[in-house]
């Protein structure tokens, strides 16, 4: 009688004359060899050093750096203060002469912070004569802008002589570049 | 007989013609514009404001050293501002912050020209020859330590540009090997 046997069919497997345990003998005196090899090369190494070391040759300082001594080549220098001068420049637009309705409206401060900055824009506008805050906008992201806006202080008619600063703040850390200020003046009609 | 027959017809046929070009000339004059008159026309004038865009730095580094040959001490970089607005504008200096804490016994100077051996000056001088920082003091507007001044820089034309440097003086005994913060704040406006 056949055996028969139920289930998927699987490919016969050819017998295995078991090469394996010959192959590992020999990667380890690979792996043994090559840690011989490196100790030797670790020895001379270290038997060339100490003849040097012994001899009359100069030792290398640990504390010397490769490159040129900061502040004696001016010409580098002064293009290292070119970069952080360019990084520094600001760009922006402001209307020189907002009018609000009334104190409570919103008037044409037109704030632009032009693509090619590369910087957020905050700005802030102080009354000239009594240093007082009348705006502070959020960070204005590069490539956009504030068409109108309220004023943070209710101010009554009249014309007011003021200074907007625009403070510019690095975009990857939000870390103070500097600031720089437009005067304007500021009109309120009733 | 031809002759009668022409002499009549023909003013007849003229007389007919004025009248019907009269008749004509009234009906087009009813319906048209009258002559010597015109229709209401509304004209909407809007003050365009005026913006002021400019490009101009808002931190000046700069080293100083009493090695660099020349009355100016200091190694600037190239300042160039410029106004992208079709109207002219002037820049000053408001402020400027001054910060010598770290140097020992060394106080400011408002004329770099005219220094003792412990003081420090720092101001701003307009290039005149083209990529070249200045060597001499000469011309030098001065920056005055942390008090209000209006110290105009440079002014610029519409659409124009302005280049400057930052120049300065240092005494034989101000300490080397430190930092002092000089912060002047810039403010654009238009010309008056």
């Amino acid at each position: 009688m056949e055996n028969v046997q139920t289930g998927n069919v699987r490919p016969a497997r050819p017998a295995s004359p078991r090469p394996e345990k010959p192959k590992k003998k020999s990667g380890k005196l690979l792996i043994l060899l090559i840690l011989l090899l490196l100790l030797i090369a670790v020895g001379i190494g270290a038997v060339i050093y100490l003849l040097l070391r012994d001899s009359d040759g100069l030792e290398m300082d640990d504390n010397a750096r490769v490159g040129i001594l900061p502040g004696i080549d001016l010409d580098q220098r002064r293009a290292e203060l070119q970069q952080e001068l360019d990084e520094s420049m600001i760009s922006f637009s402001i209307n020189t002469s907002p009018v609000f309705e009334n104190g409570g409206a919103a008037g044409n401060l037109m704030l632009e912070n032009p693509g090619n900055n590369a910087k957020l824009l905050v700005v802030e506008i102080y009354a000239d004569d009594t240093g007082e805050l009348l705006y502070k906008s959020k960070a204005i992201p590069t490539g956009s802008y504030i068409e109108t806006a309220r004023l943070d202080k209710v101010l009554g008619p009249g014309e007011y002589a003021a200074t907007a600063y625009f403070n510019a703040y690095r975009e990857d850390d939000q870390s103070y570049i500097g600031q720089t200020g437009a005067a304007i003046k500021i009109t309120v009609l009733s | 007989m031809k002759r009668k027959l022409f002499s009549r017809v023909i003013p007849a046929l003229l007389t007919v013609a004025m009248l019907l070009t009269s008749a004509y000339a009234t009906s087009y004059q009813s319906t048209d514009v009258a002559i010597g008159s015109s229709n209401q026309v509304t004209m909407v004038g809007e003050i365009a404001p005026t913006i002021m865009s400019v490009t101009m730095p808002s931190y000046v580094p700069f080293n100083i050293a009493r090695s660099i040959e020349g009355e100016n001490k200091v190694v600037s970089p190239r300042i160039t501002m410029v106004n992208k607005s079709s109207v002219p504008v002037t820049l000053d200096v408001v402020y400027t912050s001054v910060d010598l804490s770290r140097l020992q016994g060394t106080s400011w100077s408002n004329n770099g020209q005219s220094i003792s051996d412990n003081q420090i000056a720092i101001g701003f001088q307009l290039e005149t020859i083209a990529n070249q920082a200045p060597t001499s003091l000469a011309g030098t507007k001065w920056l005055q330590a942390n008090v209000e001044q209006k110290l105009n820089i440079t002014s610029m034309g519409a659409f124009g540009s302005s280049t400057m440097y930052v120049v300065g003086a240092l005494g034989n005994a101000v300490p080397e090997n430190t930092t002092f913060t000089v912060t002047p704040t810039f403010v654009v406006s238009l010309v008056q």
